[in-house]
């Protein structure tokens, strides 16, 4: 009998853990209309509190773009960082750690499917935000914007395995992570307005999210006259640089935790 | 009197039950360092995007304090609604114990009420820390020795009350669903388009400012906010008075919980007959 390649494996894994998740997105109804009007209420909130203050239209398009990838951390925190725990609370993570695959190939799996779950959920936002508000955006920046959207995407869910490796790591309080990993990032990371206004240090320290640099650069191109955080090629480079350091550091902490979790018996302790 | 010492112990029991399960029975202190985290957040996003739009323009303290305060007291509406009508599809669907509570002899009400309340604990911490950081920080016009707190209190007693009455039906309905994991949020979300918490309910349109009109939690953040901020505040209702806004709290409470009331009531008959109490909802 011949045994297939360890690459196979792995691309097969790949494929059959994003399968589930790009099956799900249509056929769970009750996920398709919390995962596309949560954030879609979020940012119409958002929007009214600017037109309260008589803002320029152009912050409202701030925030419909802010929208659109908070759906993308939504999809991050809720099933990809947390995952894990749900699988463990569930009894598949013990399954996953007895199949001959790696974790590496499930996340990867997850993070195909989840980014485009969340692809179909954003686009909606996005849609019925500007429909409905009448913002438009600047077409010339369109295309430019769209390679930083993927890039973005790319980093974001590498930093999602990280996470993932890490929350294996946690116990209880991990629901309370998670959920506390919202409005704190939506602020850091400048979803609702320009991260230039949260100055070099908050700045800073906010654009180890991937979303912080994603999201001023895309504003940049096809909003015009949003205030520059750092340059465009700059901010290009650090998402390419995260994408790479993201990756990396997400393989070295799933076999560290890995190995942790296999010692004291954490892929079986269940905490929900 | 045996049957009303059944019934508090029977509160009691759901009250901490809903505040180990919520906390998911790790560290107090963890749990409240986080949940307070989100509305301090979010108070700080509100505060840039105004910071934004009007810079450091006379006259900002006032709008600040409207912003501040509405973030701060809608820990009660997040907690108190999201997390019962969440509470009541976890008890079914993860716990698989909400045949048990229908079978104790403690009422349904009191046990949802004790586990509503569960959630008073997070929510009063998570405003506090908001207010006195915010106040603090931006310098705004709270004075606590000026505060009007029979105001606060009685309109806030009020709020709680139509939220928990709306968190029950809600939560009642969600058993229909298979899969309901999320909507409690969801709800929470959308009174929070409509409750005059972060923006004046004018700016709405027409057919939704009607709608938030009905509301108590409209009202409730008025008072709130006439309550902490007397003179100074900025008022959603300017022709009313203190004594026409608590009245038209006191009636749209009255008015939900009736409501609240018919809802739960077919949603519960509908649950039994269907025999959604102990369905299996893969959790």
């Amino acid at each position: 009998m011949r045994h297939p390649s360890a690459l196979r494996i792995f691309l097969k894994t790949i494929a059959a853990r994003a399968y589930p998740r790009v099956v799900a997105s249509f056929r769970n109804r009750t996920w398709v209309v919390t995962e596309t009007l949560l954030p879609l209420i979020g940012t119409i909130a958002m929007i009214y509190v600017y037109r309260a203050l008589h803002a320029p239209v152009r912050y409202l398009g701030f925030v419909v773009l802010g929208g659109v990838l908070l759906a993308f951390w939504q999809n991050v925190i809720w099933a990809m960082a947390t995952q894990f725990f749900w699988d463990r609370g569930a009894g598949n993570l013990e399954l996953f750690a007895m199949a001959p695959t790696s974790l590496a190939a499930i996340l990867l799996g997850m993070a195909f499917g989840g980014a485009y779950v969340s692809l179909t959920r954003s686009v909606a936002v996005l849609l019925v935000a500007s429909i409905l508000f009448g913002i438009s955006y600047s077409t010339a920046g369109l295309l430019p914007a769209l390679g930083i959207f993927v890039l973005t995407i790319c980093a974001l869910y590498c930093l999602g395995m990280l996470l993932a490796s890490l929350f294996l790591f946690y116990q209880r309080e991990a629901w309370q992570l998670a959920d506390a990993m919202q409005e704190p990032i939506y602020f850091l990371s400048g979803f609702y307005f320009p991260v230039r206004s949260l100055g070099a240090v908050v700045g800073g320290v906010g654009s180890l999210i991937p979303l912080t640099l994603g999201l001023d650069a895309i504003r940049q191109l096809v909003l015009p006259g949003t205030t520059q955080f750092i340059p465009i090629r700059w901010e290009v480079l650090a998402i390419v640089v995260q994408i790479a350091g993201y990756a990396l550091l997400s393989q070295v902490s799933l076999r560290y935790l890995e190995r942790r979790a296999r010692e004291d018996a954490r892929l079986i302790l269940r905490s929900t | 009197m045996s049957a009303a010492i059944a019934q508090w112990r029977g509160f009691k029991a759901a009250t901490r039950l809903g505040w180990e399960i919520s906390s998911n029975w790790t560290r107090p202190l963890v749990f409240v360092l986080y949940s307070v985290l989100r509305p301090l957040s979010a108070a700080f996003i509100l505060v840039v995007m105004y910071r934004v739009i009007s810079g450091n323009a006379p006259g900002t303290a006032a709008y600040l304090a409207f912003l501040v305060s509405g973030v701060a007291f809608w820990s009660f509406v997040q907690y108190g609604f999201a997390g019962l009508s969440n509470g009541i599809v976890e008890d079914r669907g993860e716990y698989k114990m909400l045949k048990y509570v229908y079978t104790s002899p403690v009422h349904f009400y009191v046990y949802l009420l004790g586990r509503g309340l569960a959630q008073l604990a997070s929510a009063v911490a998570s405003a506090l820390i908001v207010l006195v950081v915010a106040t603090i920080v931006l310098r705004l016009p709270i004075d606590p020795l000026r505060v009007n707190y029979p105001l606060l209190l009685a309109a806030s007693f009020l709020a709680l009350l139509a939220v928990i009455g709306m968190a029950m039906a809600f939560g009642l309905l969600l058993l229909q669903a298979v899969d309901a994991h999320g909507y409690g949020e969801l709800g929470s979300g959308v009174l929070y388009v409509i409750s005059g918490a972060i923006f004046p309910i004018g700016v709405l349109p027409g057919i939704l400012a009607t709608i938030a009109s009905f509301s108590p939690l409209v009202y409730w953040m008025e008072l709130i906010r006439r309550s902490l901020l007397g003179a100074a505040a900025i008022r959603m209702f300017p022709a009313l008075s203190d004594g026409d806004v608590m009245l038209r709290l006191l009636v749209s409470t009255i008015g939900t919980l009736i409501v609240a009331h018919l809802v739960f009531t077919w949603a519960d008959r509908l649950a039994r007959r269907k025999g959604l109490i102990d369905m299996e909802s893969n959790w």
